[in-house]
């Protein structure tokens, strides 16, 4: 028996395909997009090494970079924000009643399983100036702003839209990992608090939340790596526009790597972007991550 | 609990579902939306977007499908995904196996160089990836989607199938390992049938994950015979004419299979969307 579970052969045979195509796929490219980073490509030229020049360029010149940088961290705050008070309220609501939780649950979830590029289509037109959702406020009177165009303030009033449809989708996941971990929590521990005199909010406070500490580290981790690659639904809302006001990071890194051809440009802007998924995953499991607790 | 208290604790229960309930139909009402108003005309859709149609237009439907090129979408799409589906499950669980069953001393290192994949935002390996592909005339072929594709979906079947394994009982190795079983039958007969379970659910993340996925799929493919359904989608919107009604009924189409699905299976997808992270 043992000998057969260390059989060289086999497990080579059972690794070796995945192991494959993840090295060439998927490791080989990110060690390049890093190099290309520093090197003056496109699509017509050898890469060439530049040194720092794309990133100097990037942080220095690029003003859709700053607008990019800023959009993205916006981005990554409300989500990572909003989707764990959101998500955990909901989590919170549907352990607490018992008819219709699984209907509820099925209908907030149902989002984060069909296609972004095709809601982002949807939702575009909600908010187009004259049609949609304006149509309907002229019906009482109000002139609706101009929900995916207007550029006033410092975070720009579509990036709001974007950032409150992205919630509409995927808070759904938030709310599904938070109850499955409220669900695995011993029901015997809350009734010991009902006896002691606990409210349920206190129970929540001082039971639920700590418990679920785990899972906020998860799905807060799952949430800022997500904002962070977002794309489909900025992309077919506005496409980054008006004047680039609306582009994240990932909407910049596809114009200049795929409509400009800049690859080694658009390699540092890949490089930024990979560096802040680390960052955000190292700070979020420092901090917030714990020890499990028995449960 | 007093009677005060029981009283109060109705009506917080009452508000609850109030408050579920306007949710529910601030989820549901787009969608239904979407339905109905994908069968109107875009003239009744530009004077009022929100009433129903006076008379459906099937028309819209097959103009998206025939000219717009959404059958072949469809159909590449599951092509796609369906290849993707097949390999990943098998090239996964094999790792899996291999991972969770076998004793070796990398098995953790691997394990936490597929994982890292998981973390791996798919902007960082666009341009090397797209370079090299079009070099070996991988773009605008399926295969070159397929590659990718499995690659990526790859970090989430080997973590849940190797949950899976880990929790089979040892017994029925042994016992197979008595009778002569070799290792890559066990991995067949045993280990597989008995994680039916685990491989409908990773199939099915995997599959809707690659059915939404849009950016790869517009970098490598630029023949309108090979695009898949999202990137077809960004058709029907023109800087200068959007023909909106035909739109809509394109979004109905591109939705409409992962809805299906979802009403088949919700519980297994939420199974696998749970047992992916709590493990984690």
């Amino acid at each position: 028996m043992d000998k057969l579970l260390r059989d060289k052969k086999a497990i080579v045979v059972f690794v070796a395909p995945a192991f494959l195509l993840f090295t060439f796929v998927l490791f080989i490219p990110i060690c390049q997009s890093v190099y290309y980073s520093f090197c003056d490509y496109n699509a017509l030229t050898k890469p060439e090494f530049i040194g720092l020049g794309n990133y100097k360029q990037l942080f220095t010149i690029d003003r859709t970079m700053k607008i990019a940088l800023k959009n993205s961290m916006f981005f990554l705050i409300f989500s990572v924000v909003t989707q764990l008070i959101a998500g955990l309220i909901l989590a919170a609501l549907l352990t607490n009643i018992k008819k219709g939780r699984d209907f509820f649950k099925n209908v907030y979830y149902l989002p984060c399983v069909l296609s972004s590029a095709a809601l982002g289509l949807l939702w575009m037109f909600v908010f187009t100036p004259k049609l949609g959702i304006n149509q309907i406020l002229a019906q009482f009177g109000i002139e609706g702003p101009l929900w995916l165009m207007d550029t006033k303030g410092f975070i720009i009033l579509p990036m709001w839209v974007i950032a409150s449809v992205s919630l509409w989708q995927y808070v759904g996941q938030s709310m599904m990992l938070y109850m499955a971990q409220i669900s695995g929590i011993s029901s015997s521990l809350y009734e010991a608090s009902y006896i002691d005199g606990c409210t349920k909010a206190q129970a929540f406070r001082y039971i639920t939340l700590p418990l679920i500490r785990p899972m906020v580290a998860t799905a807060m981790s799952l949430n800022a790596i997500g904002s962070l690659k977002f794309f489909d639904l900025i992309f077919n809302m506005t496409e980054g526009g008006p004047n680039h006001m609306t582009d994240v990071l990932a909407t910049h890194l596809y114009q200049q790597g795929f409509k400009y051809f800049k690859y080694g440009y658009a390699s540092a802007i890949g490089t930024v972007l990979l560096v802040m998924c680390l960052i955000v995953t190292f700070i979020i499991n420092k901090f917030v991550k714990v020890e499990n607790y028995e449960m | 609990m007093s009677k005060t208290g029981k009283k109060k604790s109705k009506i917080s229960t009452k508000i609850i579902y109030v408050f579920l309930s306007l949710l529910a139909v601030i989820y549901l009402l787009p969608l239904v939306w979407v339905i109905y108003v994908s069968l109107k005309d875009d003239k009744t859709l530009f004077v009022s977007p929100w009433a129903l149609p006076e008379r459906p237009m099937i028309e819209n439907y097959t103009f998206a499908w025939t000219a717009g090129k959404l059958g072949t979408a469809t159909l590449n799409s599951a092509l796609v995904c369906g290849v993707t589906l097949i390999l990943c499950l098998l090239i996964g669980s094999m790792a899996a196996f291999a991972i969770g069953r076998m004793k070796w001393k990398l098995s953790g290192a691997v394990m936490t160089y597929f994982l890292t994949g998981m973390m791996i935002p798919v902007h960082c390996i666009l341009i090397p990836v797209f370079t090299r592909f079009s070099k070996m005339h991988l773009t605008n072929s399926q295969l070159g989607l397929i590659l990718p594709y499995l690659t990526l979906s790859l970090p989430i079947t080997i973590f849940i199938m190797t949950g899976f394994f880990q929790s089979l009982p040892n017994e029925l190795f042994e016992s197979a390992c008595i009778d002569g079983c070799s290792i890559y039958r066990s991995f067949t007969r045993i280990a597989l049938p008995l994680s039916k379970t685990g491989l409908f659910v990773t199939g099915l993340m995997t599959f809707v994950a690659n059915w939404n996925e849009l950016l790869l799929a517009m970098v490598f493919i630029s023949d309108d015979t090979k695009k898949t359904l999202p990137v077809s989608l960004s058709k029907f919107v023109g800087p200068y004419n959007t023909n909106y009604s035909q739109m809509f009924a394109a979004i109905v189409i591109a939705i409409i299979p992962t809805i299906i699905v979802y009403c088949m299976f919700s519980n297994q997808i939420v199974e696998g969307l749970t047992q992916g992270a709590v493990k984690g």
